[in-house]
């Protein structure tokens, strides 16, 4: 049996103890967090567009994918338009959004 | 051929910063669960303000984001942005003037002896441990945190709370105590 000063107590318990918890992040925090990124960065000058995206081979959504065809500058194509879109105001508010189009970024990390 | 994780960093970091929407919902999906658990633990069981430092990680990393050298693991370097948010947290509680109000008076004298042969086992001292931390008040719950798993010296948190570190020595003295003798409830409860 060791008697053991506070201090040294608490070190072991310290090294001893890892204070991890293993909760995932909610799927509506993620949403959120990507909202708010992605309209700090289009505060900033326009989002790289829809043509670029897709021409680096990442995936678009179908709402996405009819805005990068559509007859419009590149400007437009530029914008959030995620903004707008009724799958970015379920996946912020439900914790298991009803949403499940490839390519929509808040179906990416609600599956995350 | 797979590329490295310093390559997909650095791909991913030129991505974001390109704001390529896709590569700042891959920046997301990458660390909002290791950061949302660090956050959670260090702030535990004041979880209300979990999901507001998250943000603030996030969007504190993207302003940071060309600075990032890619001279070690991304993981790491938002991680670090995490740590500093839980400091200026601890920091802006501690700077209450009611949390150490009392730091002048003598430390409370130790707790019993402690024996480590019959220490609990591992799942069951970090239950405790977490059950205690739950019943301390908040500043001895942070000090605590900082000191001991943050790796703060008195010093460093004297310095960034505006303390001395004397009147610091004295609040982690009565944290000590006080979880210690809740542990000791705890054991033989």
């Amino acid at each position: 049996m060791r008697s053991l000063p506070d201090e040294e107590f608490m070190e072991r318990i310290a090294d001893e103890v890892e204070l991890t918890e293993s909760e995932a992040a909610p799927a509506r925090l993620k949403a959120k967090v990507y909202s708010a990124l992605v309209q700090r960065q289009s505060e900033t000058g326009p989002l790289m567009s829809l043509t670029e995206i897709d021409a680096c081979g990442s995936k678009l959504c179908v709402f996405e994918n009819l805005v990068r065809i559509a007859p419009v500058g590149e400007r437009a194509k530029s914008l959030n338009i995620c903004r707008v879109c009724h799958a970015r105001v379920l996946a912020e508010h439900t914790g298991n959004a009803p949403i499940y189009w490839s390519g929509c970024p808040y179906v990416q990390l609600k599956n995350a | 051929m797979m590329s490295s994780p310093a390559e997909d960093d650095s791909a991913l970091v030129a991505a974001v910063l390109r704001k390529d929407r896709k590569a700042t919902a891959e920046f997301v999906a990458r660390f909002a669960d290791d950061l949302y658990r660090y956050l959670r633990s260090r702030l535990a069981p004041m979880y209300d303000q979990v999901e507001d430092l998250v943000h603030e990680v996030f969007l504190a990393a993207w302003e940071s984001l060309p600075g990032y050298q890619g001279s070690g693991p991304l993981r790491a370097w938002v991680m670090g942005i995490a740590r500093h948010k839980v400091q200026d947290y601890y920091r802006a509680r501690l700077r209450a003037p009611e949390s150490i109000e009392d730091a002048d008076e003598e430390p409370v004298a130790p707790a019993s002896a402690w024996d480590f042969d019959q220490l609990l086992e591992q799942d069951e001292r970090r239950k405790n441990t977490w059950r205690v931390m739950g019943c301390l008040p908040e500043p001895y719950r942070m000090v605590l945190i900082w000191r001991y798993w943050e790796k703060a010296s008195a010093r460093e948190m004297g310095l960034k709370t505006g303390k001395t570190e004397k009147a610091i020595e004295r609040l982690l003295a009565r944290a000590r105590a006080e979880f210690r003798e809740r542990w000791n409830d705890a054991q033989s409860s």
